[in-house]
């Protein structure tokens, strides 16, 4: 059992994001406050444009908040709408991303796709390779971590960038609507994997997704509408 | 940390192969640049390097021989020799020649007087065959020339053969250097047909009538009879060479010979020196030009390229700096990148010399200098254009990859 789980992993308080001034004012993402704890998958549901992907990538540390605060694994990220650590960092050692489109590297292989997120945070080689194959072959993918990005088909590619925003044990996986290219058993398959890894690796997964048909793989649901976000179903016993 | 550059390059070989060979084409184009410069130097200075000659006497007020022309008599050989300090005078004299031969083919040469018997030709860097040993009709050709030992060529009413094969004789004109006897130099240059000597003598019997001399019958009788007087003055010789004997200073006899109201006198530093700043120094700022010209075309080139190949990994780059890379994971990859392309570019470059070189029609002098001096601008052709690509990789947005 991960000793991380059950813990608050995330922790956003008042949060906004305002874009332009004056007549092109846009309130992007209203004031925001929410928790994720490590081992739950928590949804993000909400038609295009209510801020889905603005919130994302604000927990992501991406895109900086006008206002709020943020916090990473007891790390404070973001205070009152400012930067307070180096971001670069505590992407490379607390965050996971996972993507519509899997975006990988086009000139690694799946192994050293998965190696990379480990060995630009200084592991070494002959670690990461050890490490990304256990992790790759427990996904099903030890046949085909040497085959290059183009050879490889939808859902692999997506089970090999799972992997690589997994390997570093992450505290927290955003995933922005990362079926949205496959097909129903596939995607189920892949929202599994987010379920099981993020148990086993004790990290909260926080999935943008338009997918109704997975819902029942997800410990909570948050539904975002017009820049705020409201909480549908309750929390998970996951512990 | 894996590699990231080379594996971006394995991923596209054959792309990033056909970009350095293009570039190192470009690049051996400024290689032969340098050593077209060099080698006209080299066979601009083979004469004098060849004739040597402490001191070189030639016609006053001019920069001859190779500068300008000149003309001095050939007299002046012995009248130089008796001034004190001189051990040795040589006649100096060059020809230009273009022969058709039977079989259609034209040659051009350079023919260069040796001044028998003091100078049978023994510094020549013979590679077939001997120096001169009779004073006529024998010559030394450079292989460049392309007639075997033995081989015959009329030239004026005589024919010569050749008794010796040089390399790398040229003129600065890069025409293949012949070497014979002054005299027979001089006989080929003055060769006139029958007629024209007739004619000259009817003229000279001409200029004698009209004279006062002419006024007297006895000396009008000796004008006419023919072998009387020389049908042509003596032909004069280019410059004379002059070496000194042990122990005299050379400014101490030129100061001597400089007081001759006919002549003027350098020395052989000097020579060269106005052969390469004269003779070829229009040339040698036209190729300087040209490879500035082509470094900037090169460095132009190759930084679009870097550009090109590091806005085509854009996406790559801003999942990077989304994982959260440092600075120095892009930095190297853009940068080794560049520079493996550079020395890629580097090794056709001289691949190209290697191979093609030898085929150009004049000497092309490739030193060891010229290449780490290339290999030095290519160095900085590759981290100007890595930094040009680097300013572009670190504009990378994370927030791409979301966009995408």
């Amino acid at each position: 059992m991960n000793e991380r789980l059950g813990k608050i992993v995330l922790r956003i308080e008042g949060v906004s994001k305002v874009y332009g001034e004056g007549p092109t004012r846009l309130e992007a993402l209203r004031p925001t406050t929410f928790n994720a704890v490590a081992g739950e998958v928590v949804a993000i549901l909400g038609p295009s444009g209510s801020g889905k992907s603005t919130l994302l990538t604000i927990a992501g540390l991406i895109n900086p908040p006008t206002a709020g605060s943020l916090e990473v694994n007891g790390k404070l990220a973001i205070k009152d709408g400012r930067q307070v650590t180096n971001l670069a960092t505590l992407r490379r050692q607390e965050l996971g991303y996972v993507f519509q489109r899997s975006n990988l590297i086009p000139f690694l292989n799946g192994e050293e796709n998965v190696r990379l997120a480990l060995e630009i945070d200084g592991v070494s080689t002959r670690e990461s390779r050890q490490r990304a194959r256990v992790l790759l072959e427990s996904l099903g993918m030890g046949s085909r971590m040497q085959a290059m990005p183009a050879k490889l088909s939808g859902g692999e590619q997506q089970r090999i960038a799972i992997a690589r925003a997994m390997i570093h044990q992450p505290s927290v996986v955003l995933a922005d609507e990362p079926t949205a290219a496959l097909d129903s058993s596939r995607g189920r398959q892949v929202m599994e994997l987010f379920r099981d890894s993020a148990h086993k690796h004790g990290a909260a997964v926080l999935v943008v997704t338009h997918d109704h048909r997975t819902l029942d793989l997800v410990d909570r649901v948050l539904e975002m509408e017009d820049g705020n976000l409201n909480e549908t179903q309750p929390i998970a016993d996951h512990k | 940390m894996m590699d990231l550059a080379i594996r971006d390059i394995r991923q596209g070989l054959g792309r990033f192969t056909l970009t350095a060979t293009g570039l190192g084409m470009l690049m051996s184009v400024v290689l032969a640049m340098t050593g077209i410069y060099n080698g006209m130097v080299v066979d601009a200075t083979v004469l004098p390097d060849v004739y040597d000659g402490d001191l070189w006497v030639v016609q006053k007020d001019t920069q001859g021989p190779f500068a300008e022309s000149s003309r001095v008599p050939a007299l002046l050989v012995d009248r130089i020799r008796a001034v004190p300090g001189v051990q040795r005078t040589r006649a100096y004299m060059t020809l230009n020649v273009q022969q058709q031969l039977p079989d259609g083919e034209t040659l051009r040469f350079t023919l260069a007087g040796l001044s028998w018997p003091d100078d049978l030709g023994n510094k020549l860097p013979l590679e077939q065959g001997r120096a001169l040993r009779q004073p006529h009709y024998e010559m030394v050709v450079d292989h460049a020339l392309g007639l075997p030992l033995g081989a015959t060529l009329k030239l004026g009413r005589d024919e010569y053969t050749v008794v010796g094969i040089t390399s790398g004789m040229v003129s600065s004109g890069g025409d293949p250097l012949v070497f014979a006897s002054v005299s027979d130099v001089l006989r080929i240059q003055n060769d006139l047909a029958n007629e024209a000597l007739r004619l000259e003598r009817e003229a000279r019997v001409s200029r004698v009538r009209r004279s006062p001399y002419g006024r007297d019958p006895t000396n009008l009788a000796r004008a006419g009879t023919p072998g009387s007087l020389p049908a042509t003055a003596p032909p004069p010789v280019t410059a004379v060479l002059v070496d000194l004997a042990p122990g005299y200073d050379k400014e101490t006899v030129r100061a001597s010979l400089n007081q001759w109201s006919d002549i003027s006198v350098y020395t052989i530093d000097e020579e060269r020196e106005l052969l390469v700043r004269g003779v070829i120094d229009r040339a040698r700022r036209q190729i300087g030009l040209f490879r500035a010209l082509l470094v900037v075309i090169s460095a132009i080139v190759m930084g679009l390229i870097v550009y090109t190949m590091t806005v085509d990994k854009m996406l790559s780059l801003s999942l990077l700096k989304l994982l959260g890379a440092k600075r120095r994971v892009i930095l190297r990859l853009i940068l080794e990148e560049s520079l493996l392309l550079g020395l890629f570019a580097y090794l056709v470059a001289l691949l190209i010399g290697e191979l093609g070189f030898d085929l150009f029609p004049r000497r092309v002098l490739v030193q060891n200098m010229d290449r780490v001096a290339l290999l030095g601008v290519i160095v900085g052709i590759s981290v100007a254009s890595g930094l040009v690509g680097l300013r572009k990789a670190l504009s990378a947005n994370p927030n791409e990859v979301l966009a995408s």
